[in-house]
């Protein structure tokens, strides 16, 4: 089986993504990295406003993959955007992980010493910000 | 092992809840076990368990299968353990016999993203057995990450870290002798949500 690594790799927006990008990588599970932006609201001339870009698409099962944060507004802000992603396009498969999701893959592995890398890297909570997405 | 006494059954003390009894998985795993004898009757199934979580739910399966059967065992790497390798996942332990042209039930103990499941099964695809088929005993779903086919399972399991019957933090608590949910403190992350 070849490897899937996207080279040269992008540029994540956060490490949290870097490291589920290696994690898929791992077990050659074929990924995109922010491949798709998704208008959800547009003014009265029909100019996008507002659009969101999930950070991961995995062709293999069609599902798209946003990872979030642990800043209660901005988990707000992504879940009113899925919920418009949701009704504007039922078609679609997205997937929100949030903070405690990406914290249980890192226990799954024996990762938990990178959460604690990325706390001091951001200087607040375990995930920080991941990026993706906020457009 | 330190242990607190309940009515029920001892409790070990890093289980903050115990959430399938012995007997759940025992009468589970025997109603598995029939439905695996009448549907691989005169097939002659091989189980293909992947070590090391699955062992002792594929003792219990056999001895609840009525139907000639034969057994193989392969282990494959995880990520956490061998990041700093070849960066990719490799079969640790491959299968001790060909499976071309035999049915092929695959035996799990837990699946959640279905991410080594999914790597294992293009691989076992790849040795054109006639078929593949998966048991697990607990499925996962919250975190799924594969399309997996999952044909017969014990039981659906909401989002906690689940040890016991098998399933291990950190290599331990495998043999207790039922599943339970570890407490937070054991891995020195307090819950947050």
């Amino acid at each position: 089986m070849a490897a899937l690594t996207v080279s040269p790799p992008p540029r994540f927006a956060h490490e949290s993504e870097a490291e589920l990008a290696r994690i898929l990588d791992y077990y050659q599970v074929a990924w995109r990295y922010e491949p798709d932006t998704f208008p959800i609201s547009w003014n009265a001339d029909g100019a996008v406003v507002e659009s969101f870009s999930p950070d991961f698409y995995l062709p293999e099962v069609d599902l798209y993959l946003e990872l979030t944060t642990l800043k209660q507004s901005l988990v707000r802000k992504k879940n009113r955007k899925m919920r418009w992603l949701r009704q504007l396009y039922p078609e679609v498969r997205v997937k929100l992980f949030y903070a405690r999701d990406f914290k249980a893959l890192m226990l799954k592995y024996g990762r938990l010493d990178f959460l604690a890398d990325v706390a001091v890297m951001n200087g607040n909570g375990p995930l920080g910000d991941t990026g993706g997405g906020e457009d | 092992m330190q242990m607190q006494e309940t009515t029920a059954a001892p409790i070990h003390a890093d289980v903050e809840e115990v959430l399938l009894t012995g007997d759940q998985i025992r009468n589970r795993v025997a109603e598995l076990g029939r439905q695996l004898s009448t549907d691989y009757a005169d097939r002659d199934p091989v189980l293909v368990s992947v070590l090391k979580g699955s062992i002792i739910f594929l003792a219990d399966l056999i001895r609840a299968m009525e139907v000639p059967l034969s057994l193989d065992l392969m282990e494959v790497s995880s990520y956490g353990a061998s990041t700093e390798s070849s960066g990719q996942v490799r079969i640790l332990k491959d299968l001790s016999k060909p499976i071309a042209g035999r049915h092929v039930i695959v035996v799990e103990d837990i699946i959640d993203t279905g991410l080594t499941l999914n790597y294992l099964l293009k691989y076992l695809a790849d040795k054109n057995p006639a078929s593949v088929r998966i048991v697990c005993l607990l499925d996962k779903p919250a975190r799924r990450l594969a399309e997996i086919p999952i044909d017969y399972r014990g039981f659906t399991i909401e989002d906690r870290f689940v040890i016991g019957y098998g399933l291990d933090y950190d290599e331990r608590y495998r043999n207790l002798p039922y599943i339970g949910v570890l407490r937070p403190s054991v891995y020195g992350t307090p819950p947050e949500d």
